[in-house]
């Protein structure tokens, strides 16, 4: 019996002490800090979000269809009124792939921003009990996005086969970088926005809204072709446009998976060019990932900042 | 008293838990929406209150005492408890601890509220630094002590307060934790529960985990602990025995 406490007793003499997380987050090192806790506790990490998708369709009996039905249905609205009642589709070849690639990147984008902004005020159960690295919540966030993605990826790689237009290219290569600078924008965002939604909760319903007005600023159910031609001579404008990152990263993944995008096509009788894609685009991919990164690590010193006071706020 | 701890083994026990200064503030805004900060602007300054929960407090404590702490309502003890757990930070001074730390922090510990009883155990566990593999071992186990087997796949959110706490409980004890912390959660126990986890807790003594317990029960602060401090607003007014401790405490009920 004795021996058990003394046993435990030199055990415990023998550890160092952790200090109160509090010295931490005023050094650079604190992120690399964060990144290495982080990776210690990837077992939770996946549970969490595993919770997460269970949560979310717990008490439904369709459960995770719905994560398939939601872009459908937005498929078949863009398809039908925006393609064919308002005529985008006029000038785009295999219209339903180019909409649907645009849609499960973004989906991936707002999923993981919205998810991820309200994460920290919804698991405030957990946060006020117990000590956790909290950026785990927002990354719990994205991966469920990201899980979410990956099931929309599966149904837009099949349709992709059945229509017969696969696309064996370099091109492929794309893909990976688009969703490598969706994940790193997004995961910024959700760790910025997430740590101030607890000090002003109206951030969450914001973030919806602002998604709602950016979802249209990027060329999702329109195409790059019809940017292009709506401004004109005035091309600086479409710098400005390839200053958003997601836009710049959605074309790349479409002139990824869309192989019309890239090939002369004869749509009713009528001669569709390739379309023009940005010049320079390799370029521009690295620097909004560099660009990407830098502002990552800024939301996460701020979030490590704002963190110390979780807790008392939600 | 045959529960206490023995003095000699305690006398050469390694600190495990070392608070030097600690302070603690809290800012009280009422307005948390965009709308009354907006209206309440350059007010609020002038509108918050702030007072400090803590006020330098410090002390050590070895491996193997079990500690109670006391005070009147509102005089920190939970605050106390969660800037030990490093669940809250403190605006002043240092908390230093080492081994694993397993908190019981006022009602309900960490569950989700749509997850089973069974989810939350190994959500739990892995929170508290089990893997997947330790948990299937310790499961039965955890399941046996909060006597709920029936409920154990019932999402929590249906749980009564005592089988929460009982769940919570289980957990704690079971991820074989150096320190445990426990902040009145006992009280919402039925009495074969509450014996069930006197007898836990003097199992602990004997086995050299710290406990720190926050409990308004004089009996049980006198039955189990080797040491007391009594907090009041805020600052530590008495560092000693139990039977010290409880004067202290009834006489800060005076201020
Ligand atoms: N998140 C918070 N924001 C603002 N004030 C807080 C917060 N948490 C606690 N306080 C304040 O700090 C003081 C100490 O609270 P605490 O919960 O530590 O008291 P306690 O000693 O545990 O009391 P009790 O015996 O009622 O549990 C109280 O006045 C309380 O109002
Ligand atoms: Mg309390």
């Amino acid at each position: 019996m004795a021996t058990q406490a003394e046993a435990r007793a030199l055990r415990l003499s023998e550890l160092p002490f952790e200090t109160s997380v509090n010295a931490g987050p005023k050094y650079v090192g604190g992120f690399f800090t964060a990144i290495r806790e982080i990776a210690s506790h990837r077992e939770l990490l996946d549970l969490l979000i595993r919770r997460e998708l269970k949560s979310r369709y717990k008490d439904s009996s369709l459960g995770f269809l719905w994560s398939l039905i939601k872009p459908l249905v937005q498929l078949l609205i863009y398809y039908v009124f925006i393609g064919q009642v308002l005529g985008a589709a006029k000038g785009v070849a295999d219209f339903a792939i180019f909409v649907f690639a645009g849609l499960t990147l973004w989906g991936l984008y707002s999923e993981t921003i919205a998810t991820g902004t309200a994460s920290i005020v919804s698991n405030g159960g957990l946060i006020k009990k117990v000590y956790l690295p909290r950026e785990i919540f927002p990354l719990a966030a994205t991966g469920s996005a990201i899980f979410n993605f990956l099931v929309q990826m599966v149904v837009l790689l099949a349709a992709i086969v059945l229509l017969g237009q696969f696309p064996i290219s370099l091109n492929l290569l794309y893909v990976p970088a688009a969703f490598v600078i969706v994940l790193i924008w997004g995961v910024a965002f959700a760790v910025l926005l997430s740590a101030l939604n607890v000090y002003l909760r109206d951030i969450q319903y914001l973030v919806e809204v602002v998604m709602l007005l950016l979802f249209w600023a990027s060329p999702i159910v329109y195409s790059w072709g019809f940017v292009v031609a709506a401004v004109k001579n005035h091309t600086w404008l479409l710098e400005v446009y390839l200053l958003n990152p997601i836009s710049l990263s959605i074309l790349a993944f479409q002139r990824g998976l869309w192989q019309a995008g890239s090939q002369t096509r004869v749509l009713e009788g009528r001669e569709v060019p390739p379309q023009d894609w940005p010049a320079y685009m390799d370029l521009r991919l690295a620097a909004a990932a560099v660009v990407g990164l830098i502002v990552l690590f800024i939301a996460q010193r701020i979030f490590s900042r704002l963190q110390g006071n979780f807790a008392q706020e939600i | 008293m045959p529960s206490q701890s023995d003095p000699r083994v305690l006398a050469k026990a390694p600190t495990v838990v070392r608070a030097t200064d600690v302070s603690k503030r809290f800012v009280i805004r009422k307005e948390k929406s965009l709308k009354e900060r907006i209206v309440n602007f350059g007010r609020s300054q002038k509108h918050k209150d702030d007072f400090w929960a803590l006020r330098n407090v410090s002390f050590e404590i070895k491996a193997g005492t079990t500690i109670g702490l006391v005070g009147a309502n509102g005089s920190g003890k939970s605050t106390l408890l969660k800037v030990l757990g490093g669940i809250i930070q403190p605006n002043d001074g240092t908390v230093e601890r080492r081994g694993r730390l397993a908190a019981l922090l006022e009602l309900g510990a960490g569950f989700h509220p749509d997850l089973t009883g069974r989810e939350n155990v190994y959500l739990n566990s892995s929170i508290l630094g089990l893997s997947r593999k330790q948990t299937d071992e310790y499961f039965q186990s955890i399941v046996d002590f909060s006597e709920i087997e029936e409920f154990i796949d019932t999402q929590v959110k249906f749980y009564s307060s005592g089988m929460y706490v009982r769940l919570a409980f289980a957990i704690a004890v079971h991820v074989d934790p150096d320190i445990l912390l426990v902040d009145e959660v006992l009280a919402v126990g039925d009495e074969p529960f509450q014996a069930k986890c006197m007898s836990k807790i003097r199992q602990f003594q004997a086995e050299g985990r710290t406990i720190i317990l926050v409990s308004h029960s004089a009996g049980q602060i006198e039955d189990l602990c080797d040491r007391v401090v009594v907090l009041s607003h805020g600052n530590v007014v008495f560092d000693g025995d139990a039977a010290g401790g409880l004067l202290a405490l009834r006489e800060s009920f005076e201020h």
